[in-house]
């Protein structure tokens, strides 16, 4: 029963969070333009910052982009570089208002080298204001430092519960200044992120990069909701697979308590004579019943929550997506009441066996 | 006042015994008596609650005790009636203690003083954390007269004694019941077929299985 509901309980809780990180984590995009490949890829290493960019993508044609007619905004990040496995990201001052985003010490970015750090950032690594850093060549900390040109943080953001607090925030230039001997010159981003000035637009515009140019446009929601149609489905499994391993469970409690009382029906007829009532030892043997499940289940939550915490903090420290706090208690308190339900029908067919149980006979016959 | 009235006892369609009458005041003694087989233990079930008679009354200073819901005969004879069964009937898996305290429970009542007091008018204050089955025959007879008289009660039935004890044993056995059951000031009812028991305690009445009342 514990291994049941522990598993259901991470299934629950992993899923109610990522869908609520992923919803966290757009502050209302459109689109998001990048190199071509796939478009999942774009969004999650765009917006979410879990996967790997589908490439670069030129910086004049990006512009081109930005100006066009349909567009609200259009915010270029750039990617390339991470400290202690936080993304730096390069890219413009819009990028703070798209989040919402407030300094909790500090400044803005003024010239190249200068960085602001999300909130996790700064818990985990120790950065604080005035302190210098150098990244790492890739998204993955390698020890492949650039060692010639560290950053220094001049601010730290509040808390957002989204992924800026596990980003580092720089200028364009300082991506571009540690990159330009690959670059040669020809500047590049990783993508745009895009707020169309009329949702009519979701249509026409991203056929428009797709067919017309060498880049993709990528919708947010639609991608994200494809992600989360297959990854429902893989929690389905799980979940039918704890609840038939909850079921086997309440089966051992059932034959477990049948067997105990079997082989203690004299004990319990002995009990009888001396004055416990039928009613009594019915409430005894539906306690003993009842205990191992409420107990079981209880740890099971526990277990399944602790795990949860475990992810948690490994997400925090090593990947992108938060995971959030817990806020669907309903969901496991439901799971645990109908799972202590079914127990407690369960245990009542031992119960009414001891209930029903004929004193003089069962001592006779022991 | 324990009172019978017409109690009659069918088993498989064949009739165990009929009409008993019987009126016990508070305090005094009864020997229920005859030879094996007769229905001596039926009645003792009969008269402690454990098994319903084909017909007639049981009456315990007015309280009718089949008259009684099931659960209320339990709440009765733990509370009133302390009983000796034949082969003991006592958990196994417990130690000596833990049996006077499951009957203790049963009633409500804690008290390690009384255990201790008990245990060692019978001769079982040393191993108290003995388990039963480790006992001898005789000390699993003196725990079961021990529990009996737990929460003191009005009513004693010991189903045969002594039958499996050496005059010595037997002895003991009988002095005991009779001491702790004149303590608690209880009347005790006593079924036997051993015909020493007569020379040990002294009846009040003797009631005497197929023969003539």
């Amino acid at each position: 029963m514990i291994i049941g509901i522990t598993i259901i309980t991470v299934s629950i809780l992993v899923n109610q969070i990522t869908k609520e990180t992923f919803s966290k984590n757009n502050p209302g995009l459109d689109a998001v333009v990048g190199a071509k490949g796939s478009p999942l890829q774009l969004i999650l290493s765009s917006i979410h910052h879990i996967d790997i960019p589908t490439g670069n993508i030129s910086y004049q044609n990006a512009k081109k982009i930005i100006k066009h007619p349909a567009i609200k905004s259009a915010i270029p990040i750039s990617l390339g570089d991470n400290f202690q496995n936080f993304r730096i990201v390069g890219t413009n001052k819009n990028f703070l208002k798209l989040y919402k985003a407030n300094l909790n010490s500090g400044t803005e970015w003024s010239k190249p080298m200068q960085a602001v750090i999300g909130h996790n950032v700064s818990k985990v690594t120790n950065l604080n204001i005035n302190k210098f850093f150098v990244g790492s060549h890739g998204l993955i900390d390698t020890g492949d430092v650039h060692a010639e040109q560290p950053y220094k943080v001049v601010g730290v953001l509040n808390k957002t519960g989204t992924i800026l607090d596990n980003l580092i925030l720089t200028s364009l230039d300082s991506v571009w200044n540690l990159h330009s001997d690959v670059n040669k010159g020809k500047l590049e981003i990783t993508s745009l992120l895009l707020k169309y000035k009329n949702k009519t637009s979701a249509f026409s515009f991203p056929r428009l990069i797709n067919k017309g140019t060498n880049m993709q446009a990528a919708s947010p929601s639609f991608e994200i909701s494809k992600l989360l149609k297959l990854t429902s489905n893989a929690h389905k499994i799980i979940d039918y697979l704890s609840v038939l391993i909850i079921l086997l469970s309440l089966v051992g409690v059932f034959f477990t308590l049948l067997n105990n009382i079997n082989e203690r029906r004299y004990d319990l007829a002995i009990l009888r004579t001396l004055g416990f009532s039928r009613l009594k030892l019915f409430s005894i043997i539906l306690s003993e019943g009842m205990i191992i499940s409420i107990v079981g289940s209880t740890l099971g939550l526990i277990f399944g929550y602790l795990i949860y915490e475990s992810m948690h903090y490994f997400s925090i420290v090593g990947r992108s997506i938060e995971l959030g706090q817990l806020n669907f208690l309903n969901d496991l308190f439901l799971i645990w009441i109908t799972v202590n339900i079914i127990a407690f029908i369960t245990c009542l067919v031992p119960c009414i066996k001891v209930y029903k149980q004929n004193i003089r006979t069962t001592l006779l016959n022991s | 006042m324990l009172k019978c009235e017409n109690i009659s006892f069918d088993i498989d369609g064949h009739n165990l015994f009929s009409n008993i009458n019987l009126n016990l005041k508070n305090q005094k003694d009864l020997l229920i008596t005859g030879p094996s087989g007769i229905g001596k233990t039926t009645l003792l079930s009969i008269l402690c609650g454990l098994q319903k008679p084909t017909s007639g009354s049981i009456i315990y200073n007015d309280i009718d005790l089949y008259n009684l819901a099931e659960n209320e005969v339990d709440n009765f004879r733990g509370n009133n009636l302390g009983v000796v069964f034949q082969n003991f009937n006592l958990i196994n898996s417990f130690t000596v203690k833990q049996n006077l305290e499951i009957a203790s429970n049963a009633i409500g009542t804690k008290s390690s003083d009384q255990y201790f007091n008990l245990l060692d008018r019978v001769g079982l204050a040393d191993k108290s954390h003995i388990k039963v089955a480790n006992l001898s025959i005789g000390e699993k007879q003196r725990l079961a007269v021990a529990r009996a008289f737990v929460g003191e009660p009005q009513w004693i039935f010991c189903d045969e004694p002594t039958s499996s004890l050496d005059d010595k044993n037997a002895n003991i056995i009988a002095n005991l019941i009779k001491e702790e059951s004149s303590r608690c000031k209880a009347s005790l009812i006593l079924i036997t077929h051993d015909s020493r028991i007569q020379t040990l305690i002294n009846f009040s009445k003797i009631l005497r299985l197929g023969e003539e009342l």
